[in-house]
C-alpha cells in the first residue's frame, strides 16, 4: 500500500481542523487538547498536536492529510510533518489580518528549503468583512504564480476544489509515466 | 465590502503596499484614541490626505499664504460657477490662480510631512478602508497623485525601532534577493547614498551582517534599509540555505508520476 501525504497548515484558528473534517472519510484523529495559552481568547479548544485525516485513491494507495498544530511552541513538529510531502495548503482566516504575518512565517518555513508546492486557501469567505483572494495575495506578498483559492472549510465542494487546484500544481511539475 | 483592521497587526506600509500593488480606489480612515485620519487613492495612488475631515482648499491655501482671501473668495465664485462638478483643484488651475508646480509642492508637503509621515509613528490604530470613496470637491485634491513607493521608502526611514523591523527581518543571518518583477516600480524609487551602498551588495547569497560589515554601516541601519526595499516590494528576505539544507531539500521532493497525481485528482472529483 502506497501513502501520500497532504499538510494542511495555517495560523491559530484558520480552519485546519474544519477543513480536514469536512473531506476526510474517517472520523478525523484529532488530539485536540483544552488551550492554555493565549490562544484560549480565540477558541476554547485548539489544536496543540495534530489533525489527522485519510482518502483512500484505490486498493493500492492512501491520500493522508495532516494538520499542523497553530501555535508557535510546536513548531518543531511542522518539520517533522513535512518530510515527504506531496503538498501543503495553507490556510487563512479570510477576517483576521492580525494573522497574516503569523500566515507569512509559516509559508516562509515551508518554503524556505523546500521547494514545496502549495496554495493559499482563502477561508471563511461566507464572513462578512472577509478580505477577498486578490486583496490577500497582496497582502500575503504572494506571487501571481501562487493560486489564492476561495474557500469555506465546513463546505465540501470548497475543500474539494482547493485539494483539486493543489494537485494540477502537482501535476504540472510531476514526470511522466 | 470595507476591509478592516489594526495597523499594529496589519502595518501601515503593508496596507499601502496592497493599494499600490492592487491599483485601488478608495479612502483609508485611520483612528486611534482622539486621533483620526483619512487617505483618498485613486488607482493605487495617493491623491489626498488629511488628519480631519473637514479641510477645504481655500482656507488651507489662505491659512499656507498661497491665496489671499480674496482670491480665495474668487475660486470660490468660479467654483460655483462650474456647477461644482469639478475638483476644486481644478478650477484653481484653470482660473491660473496659482502654478501649478507650486500648488503641487504645497500640497504635497503639507501632504507628506504633516500627514502620512506622522502615521508611521503610530503603534496602533484601528484602519477601515472603503472602496471606490472619493474626497470632496472642494478639499486640497493633488493635481499629481503620489506613487506609494517613495511614500513607504521614506516612511520607513523613519523608523527607529528594532520592534517593527523585526517583523520582517528577525536575525541579520537572513538574505536579501530581488524579486522576480520589480518592473517599473523599481525606476521610480529615489534612495539616499547609504541606501544605494547596500541596495549594491544585494545578491542573495550576503547576509545583513555581512553587507553590515562591508559597507561600514551598522547592522540596524542595514536591516532598516532592507526593510524599506522589503516593504517596498523590491526584494525578498530569506533564510541563507546551507549546502546540507539545500542537499536535503532536493531528497525530500522526488519527482511523482504523473499518473499517480492524476489517480489522485480523479478520486477526489469524484467525491
Amino acid at each position: 500500500m502506497q501513502t501520500v501525504k497532504m499538510v494542511i497548515s495555517g495560523a491559530v484558528n484558520s480552519g485546519k481542523t474544519e477543513f480536514i473534517k469536512t473531506i476526510s472519510e474517517i472520523e478525523v484523529v484529532s488530539t485536540e487538547r483544552r488551550a492554555t495559552d493565549d490562544t484560549k481568547a480565540i477558541k476554547k479548544e485548539t489544536t496543540v498536536a495534530m489533525d489527522f485525516g485519510r482518502i483512500a485513491i484505490g486498493n493500492d494507495l492512501v491520500l493522508h492529510l495532516f494538520g499542523t498544530p497553530g501555535q508557535k511552541r510546536f513548531d518543531f513538529m511542522w518539520e517533522i510533518l513535512s518530510e515527504g510531502m506531496l503538498g501543503l495548503v495553507i490556510l487563512v482566516d479570510s477576517t483576521r489580518p492580525e494573522t497574516f504575518r503569523e500566515t507569512n512565517r509559516i509559508i516562509d518555513f515551508f518554503i524556505s528549503y523546500r521547494d514545496t508546492p502549495y496554495v493559499v486557501a482563502a477561508n471563511k469567505q461566507d464572513r462578512p468583512n472577509a478580505w477577498s483572494p486578490d486583496e490577500l495575495r497582496l497582502a500575503l506578498r504572494q506571487p501571481p504564480r501562487i493560486k489564492v483559492i476561495p474557500c469555506v472549510a465546513t463546505d465540501r465542494e470548497s475543500v474539494k476544489s482547493v485539494l483539486l487546484e493543489l494537485l494540477y500544481v502537482i501535476l504540472d511539475r510531476s514526470s511522466e509515466g | 465590502m470595507a476591509l478592516v483592521g489594526n495597523i499594529q497587526d496589519f502595518g501601515l506600509s503593508d496596507f499601502l503596499y496592497l493599494v499600490d500593488r492592487g491599483y485601488k480606489t478608495g479612502c483609508l480612515h485611520l483612528n486611534r484614541e482622539n486621533e483620526m485620519a483619512i487617505l483618498f487613492f485613486e488607482k493605487g495612488k495617493l491623491t489626498y490626505a488629511a488628519l480631519c475631515h473637514d479641510e477645504k482648499l481655500t482656507d488651507f491655501l489662505v491659512q499656507a499664504e498661497k491665496l489671499t482671501p480674496e482670491q480665495a473668495g474668487a475660486l470660490t465664485q468660479a467654483y460655483e460657477r462650474s456647477g461644482r462638478n469639478l475638483p476644486m483643484t481644478q478650477v484653481l488651475l484653470k482660473e491660473d490662480l496659482l502654478p501649478q508646480e507650486e500648488l503641487q509642492r504645497t500640497l504635497q508637503t503639507h501632504v507628506e510631512e504633516e500627514v502620512v509621515y506622522s502615521l508611521f509613528g503610530w503603534p496602533e490604530g484601528a484602519f477601515r478602508f472603503e472602496h471606490g470613496q472619493k474626497p470632496e470637491f472642494e478639499s486640497p485634491i493633488l493635481p499629481t497623485p503620489l506613487s506609494i513607493e517613495n511614500l513607504i521608502m521614506e516612511g520607513v526611514r523613519r523608523i527607529d525601532e528594532w520592534g517593527r523591523i523585526r517583523d520582517r527581518i528577525p536575525s541579520t543571518d537572513l538574505v536579501a534577493r530581488f524579486v522576480d518583477q520589480p518592473g517599473e516600480k523599481a525606476k521610480g524609487v529615489k534612495l539616499a547614498p547609504e541606501e544605494w551602498r547596500v541596495f549594491a551588495r544585494i545578491n542573495g547569497k550576503d547576509t545583513m551582517a555581512s553587507i553590515a560589515k562591508n559597507t561600514n554601516l551598522s547592522e540596524f541601519d542595514v536591516c532598516r534599509i532592507m526593510y524599506g526595499f522589503a516593504t517596498a516590494g523590491l526584494v525578498d528576505i530569506i533564510k541563507k540555505p546551507t549546502a546540507a539544507q539545500l542537499a536535503q531539500g532536493a531528497q525530500d521532493q522526488p519527482k511523482l508520476r504523473r499518473s499517480l497525481v492524476s489517480r489522485i485528482i480523479n478520486r477526489i472529483q469524484t467525491m
